[in-house]
């Protein structure tokens, strides 16, 4: 564990301890990270180490979602289109299209579905080979998200594990978290000169314009928060928020020891808090429940002290 | 004239004053009359007398032949003296055994007195698994018990969870699983306890085996507290803030609750281990008697662990390969 402290950010002292707090917890299940959460109808925020550029994992699906809907809404790509994955050269993941055993022909619309709800790779990854990773990267930088890069394919990251690690996952997980320590990385893909990128302050400020339609197009926002709002995964962001009166519209990350979330949490009563959390953690496991309640604790307490 | 040629003809004076005869006293030295008549000779020119009459038949001792003789059979006994404490201090050390720091004294108190009954003297000394290791190298131990992984050991330790709380479940003995242990839900902010490894369960594989299980039952690293002293971590349970990894028998000892973790690849392995580079012989047939004894001092409850789990299941199958993907 780094003995380092964090460079806050907070609007008010009170929110300052929260996010003291929830930088404590964190350390205490082995997890250092990356917070932000901010009202974005107030703008009062809180969090810590919010500026560093963070290897997304899955998280750089909703930015690719994003550009994959402008072009829809603008007309220069038709939702309906259908596009046949194949197994054998489909990229490799657990869920959606990536775990089929059959051929399928999916139209584009549907594949920006799977690969938010399922976060699925191989959606994903046809939904890159349709509008290029340069091009995705190109757009956000015109629409001004300077603080997110996006570099390359889903299959990359098993690409570079598998390379350094063959298919040993306890091996590729070890060197993730030596590298980290050693600041010098093995694995191409966790390195953030050339791993897709986000710092927690670009991530949320995406999620506001995305809320606010201030980024994009109205067809296109209202489709992706839409899309958000159905993803399955709700041992991060949603762990402790889970009620009739609150809903959480998110999209998680998990590579190695990379275990993320990015959402929006929105009330009934109309409040809307953006949060990222981004962590990585020393420990060698795959599954690491206390850090994933810990993300959902830090996600609680940050709405709840941000709401009005 | 050396010293020990002193004693050799001060041995020569004796026997002679003690037999009256040159030729008895040769022979009783082991030597031909001519080297004891001159060591005679010697010792008196260096003495500055005569110490034997030799003007008549019967050799008799002169007045400085009687009165030195009291002082040289004195010093004669006291080189014996020093040698029998060298032999007997050469033997105790010859035969010390190295042990864990937490065998049951009782256990070893039978140890030493088989020993005595088999006419050795064995000494034990509690050391560090890697100095137990380090003495059976370097010859400061004759035997040691080493650390093995279980599943190839000839003496098999289970390990557990000891606490001073009283068993949580009415059966008590029930086997622990780490996941188990993991913080629960809704059960409020009191703390987990912290699991306290001691020096014993620190040496290389065991630890990496540890860390390892505990890493992937979803424990976080600061659950787990290594404290090298065994007295300080023994405290820390009985004051009801933590939980030790220790054998059964320990455990009962200081009256603590205890229950066997569930994966024997987590328990402790041992093989009596004898130093092979020593100066003079060792008895090998005492390996027959003290092995038992030993295993019991440990806390052993038979041979190598049938099946040990820590095989990471989720490393193979058809799946293994999305691992290493990114998901969500």
């Amino acid at each position: 564990m780094r003995l380092r402290h964090p460079a806050f950010v907070a609007s008010s002292a009170g929110l300052l301890t929260v996010a003291e707090t929830i930088a404590e917890q964190w350390r205490r299940v082995g997890a250092t990270g990356h917070l932000l959460a901010r009202n974005i109808d107030t703008g009062e925020e809180l969090g810590f180490d919010v500026d560093a550029p963070v290897p997304l994992a899955s998280v750089v699906k909703a930015p690719l979602a994003l550009v994959v809907l402008d072009r829809i809404a603008t007309g220069a790509l038709d939702p309906a289109m259908p596009v046949t994955i194949e197994p054998a050269a489909k990229s490799i993941g657990w869920t959606g299209v990536a775990g089929f055993r059959y051929p399928v022909t999916l139209a584009v619309a549907d594949l920006v579905h799977q690969a938010l709800t399922v976060s699925d790779n191989a959606s994903a990854d046809a939904l890159f080979d349709l509008v290029g990773v340069d091009q995705v990267d190109e757009r956000l930088r015109t629409w001004g998200c300077t603080g997110i890069r996006v570099r390359h394919r889903m299959h990359r990251m098993y690409e570079c594990a598998a390379g350094i690690a063959g298919d040993d996952f306890g091996l590729a997980l070890k060197l993730a978290i030596r590298d980290d320590a050693a600041g010098q990385h093995s694995i191409e893909t966790l390195d953030p000169a050339y791993a897709n990128v986000g710092s927690a302050a670009a991530l949320v400020g995406l999620l506001q314009r995305v809320w606010l339609d201030q980024i994009s197009q109205p067809e296109a926002t209202a489709e992706l928060r839409r899309l958000m709002a159905l993803q399955v995964f709700t041992q991060r962001l949603s762990s402790d928020l889970r009620a009739d009166t609150l809903r959480v519209s998110g999209k998680t990350g998990t590579f190695l020891h990379l275990r993320h979330e990015i959402g929006l949490v929105t009330a009934d009563s109309g409040d809307r808090v953006a949060i990222a959390a981004l962590t990585r953690s020393q420990r060698p496991a795959s599954i690491a429940h206390d850090i994933d309640l810990a993300i959902g604790a830090a996600a609680r307490s940050a709405f709840e002290s941000l709401r009005r | 004239m050396w010293m020990v040629d002193l004693l050799a003809h001060l041995e020569a004076y004796v026997a002679v004053a003690e037999e009256g005869s040159f030729s008895k006293a040769a022979d009783r030295l082991y030597i031909a009359q001519p080297v004891l008549s001159r060591r005679i000779k010697h010792l008196e020119q260096h003495l500055g007398g005569e110490l034997f009459d030799r003007s008549r038949r019967q050799i008799t001792s002169t007045d400085l032949g009687v009165l030195l003789l009291p002082h040289a059979k004195d010093l004669l006994s006291r080189v014996d003296h020093l040698r029998q404490v060298a032999t007997a201090a050469l033997a105790s050390t010859a035969h010390t055994v190295g042990v864990p720091p937490d065998s049951d004294p009782a256990s070893l108190a039978r140890v030493i007195r088989a020993g005595a009954q088999a006419g050795v003297t064995i000494g034990v000394r509690e050391l560090p698994a890697e100095e137990r290791a380090s003495g059976l190298a370097d010859g400061s131990l004759a035997f040691a018990l080493l650390r093995v992984p279980p599943e190839t050991a000839a003496h098999h330790v289970p390990l557990g969870l000891a606490s001073a709380a009283p068993a949580t479940r009415a059966s008590g003995r029930r086997p622990v699983h780490l996941e188990s242990l993991r913080a629960r839900r809704g059960a409020g902010s009191e703390s987990s306890p912290a699991i306290l490894l001691t020096a014993e369960d620190e040496i290389g594989f065991a630890a990496e085996r540890f860390d390892r299980a505990a890493a992937r039952a979803g424990l976080p690293g600061g659950r787990v507290r290594r404290i090298a002293s065994t007295a300080t971590a023994l405290a820390e349970t009985l004051a009801g803030d933590a939980m030790l990894l220790c054998a059964e028998p320990f455990a009962r000892r200081h009256d603590l609750a205890w229950s066997p973790l569930a994966d024997p690849a987590l328990h402790r392995g041992y093989e009596l281990a004898q130093a092979t580079l020593r100066v003079g012989s060792l008895d090998g047939s005492m390996l027959a008697w003290m092995e038992p004894l030993l295993a019991v001092a440990i806390g052993a409850v038979g041979g190598p662990v049938e099946k040990p789990t820590t095989a990471d299941q989720g490393s193979s199958g058809p799946d293994r390969r999305s691992r290493l993907a990114a998901w969500g």
